[in-house]
């Protein structure tokens, strides 16, 4: 088998462990309540996907309403990080400034930001949206900041000399320089973003798939809590992976392969 | 900034006339003098070179040249390049010691990228870039990435981008001291050549004297701290040439042997 199989048979595999074990402590601990085995979650799921639930919302109209959620309120904090990163590359007031307020938001729970912002704005989506700015706009300010600064001068004036002009400066030598920094922002902003959107729908923002976890937590229905958790992590990795795994690998096909990491 | 005026230059594409250039001290803010009224000028269709230790400054005269750096015409000089054309700005080509090109273009888009900068027209961009490429002997690489060839490829890259703007004046930083010497010495040999076809005017910095005197067609000799050329030489043997002409390689002893007595007088004096 090559290398390649091994690693993928290896990841499969542990999948299927992990499976394993959950079906044995589900066995250990008979009691439906608490911990229902894995075919009966599967059960749920299938229950999930095919008949209305509650209100008579069915599953694709609340993962609809959880992935409107991420993408805008994401847009909006990608945008704002970018925003921010950049003019704290390029002015040393907004540099100094940023560096006292910054490390005061990374250092806040998320679970706090997510609390305090639907107290403040209401839970609604404005609230969700101030969640997520206040958690991922720093985190993407400061790597985008790191980016400006790593540019390479040199090649800025290789562009000055053959007189580039500002909008040829951004996008052939500034954007593709920021690229790298603006996708490893981009995918963790991503997995931030997603989670706090489910965490303040369970605190109670009507709809979408962390609604769900929390009607039925209430319900004391784990069958379906376990069911729908599942559902979000398969949905988000199909996401992560399929998505934008892909998309990073065509904005870097100038990378020799050898130096292409994945 | 490069000025132009088109009006009684005659061939004289770079004109400086004593020009003087201070800087700061970082440390203690006294100014210090870096280039020390400094004269030369080059020739349209000629190829002049300017011959100094590291560190002495010729970089720093060769981005004022370029504009990248700043000339306080309070130090005193002037500095003058001249256009071809009534009504265009002066084109300056340049090819730094290390390629630096765009990675994430192609070799066609880094030479487009240049050629666009320049306002030249799109219809000309197609020809300027096969012809250039063929030039420098990278036919058939157009849609190669930069990361995909050696150090040397990258520098005929960086030489077609510059010849491609056809510039008034191509200014080269010392192209070939990040190279190998066996890549060097053949990458002078295809420059020898693309004189002869494209005859383009050059100002070229370099360290090496052998290397001044098989390229050049004339030279200035220059001293460090402060900058000041304290010979000027025409070197008259026609093109293509041989680095082992015994013309060439006397002329290289003498020189190299009026650099250290000048240096060495230098030191003295300084103590």
């Amino acid at each position: 088998m090559s290398e390649k199989a091994t690693a993928v048979s290896i990841r499969i595999g542990s999948i299927f462990v992990l499976i394993g074990v959950w079906y044995l402590f589900a066995k250990l601990m008979a009691d439906v309540e608490v911990l229902p085995g894995p075919l009966a979650i599967a059960h749920a799921i299938w229950g999930v996907l095919i008949e209305p639930g509650p209100e008579g919302k069915s599953a694709y109209f609340h993962v609809g309403i959880t992935l409107g959620r991420t993408f805008i309120t994401f847009g909006v904090a990608m945008v704002l990080g970018i925003a921010i990163g950049l003019t704290m590359g390029l002015r040393k007031v907004i540099e100094y400034s940023m560096m006292s307020l910054i490390p005061l938001a990374l250092t806040m729970p998320t679970i706090l930001m997510v609390f305090l912002a639907v107290m403040w704005f209401g839970f609604n989506e404005i609230g969700s949206l101030v969640a997520v700015v206040g958690v991922v706009t720093p985190y993407v300010a400061v790597n985008i900041f790191q980016g400006a600064q790593a540019m390479d001068k040199s090649v800025i004036d290789m562009a000055r000399v053959f007189r580039a002009d500002k909008k040829m400066l951004i996008r052939k030598v500034y954007i593709p320089q920021l690229l790298p920094y603006i996708f490893s922002a981009f995918r963790f902003a991503f997995g931030m973003t997603w989670k706090i959107v489910a965490l303040a729908e369970t605190f109670g923002i009507k709809y979408g798939i962390g609604y769900m976890f929390f009607f039925w937590f209430e319900q004391f229905n784990m069958e379906l809590v376990l069911a729908w958790i599942i559902m979000f992590v398969i949905l988000m990795l199909i996401l992560e992976h399929g998505v934008f795994a892909r998309l990073e690998h065509a904005a870097f096909k100038w990378r020799p392969a050898n130096k292409l990491q994945t | 900034m490069p000025t132009d005026k088109n009006n009684g230059h005659g061939n004289t594409v770079v004109d400086v006339q004593k020009l003087t250039k201070k800087f700061p001290d970082p440390m203690t803010g006294e100014e210090f003098v870096v280039l020390d009224a400094i004269s030369l000028s080059v020739e349209k269709g000629k190829f002049a070179s300017i011959v100094g230790p590291s560190g002495c400054g010729k970089s720093t005269l060769l981005n004022i040249i370029a504009g990248i750096e700043t000339h306080d015409p309070s130090d005193g000089g002037t500095l003058d390049v001249y256009s071809d054309s009534e009504v265009a700005e002066p084109r300056v080509g340049y090819v730094f010691q290390n390629a630096r090109l765009l990675n994430w273009l192609t070799v066609e888009d880094n030479m487009i990228f240049a050629l666009e900068s320049q306002g030249i027209s799109k219809d000309l961009w197609r020809e300027r870039v096969d012809k250039y490429l063929e030039m420098v002997g990278l036919e058939g690489q157009q849609k190669n990435y930069p990361l995909n060839l050696s150090g040397g490829m990258q520098q005929r890259v960086a030489i077609a981008r510059a010849l491609a703007i056809e510039p008034d004046i191509l200014l080269m930083d010392e192209p070939f001291s990040h190279l190998d010497e066996i890549t060097a010495r053949k990458m002078r040999f295809d420059l020898m050549e693309i004189l002869m076809r494209a005859n383009p005017t050059i100002l070229f910095i370099t360290h090496d004297l052998g290397e001044a005197v098989f390229l050049a067609d004339n030279i200035y000799m220059m001293s460090t701290k402060p900058a000041r050329i304290f010979k000027q030489i025409e070197v008259d043997v026609p093109r293509p040439r041989k680095p082992e002409d015994p013309k060439i390689f006397d002329l290289e002893k003498e020189l190299v042997r009026e650099f250290f007595s000048v240096l060495d007088a230098q030191e003295l004096e300084d103590g």
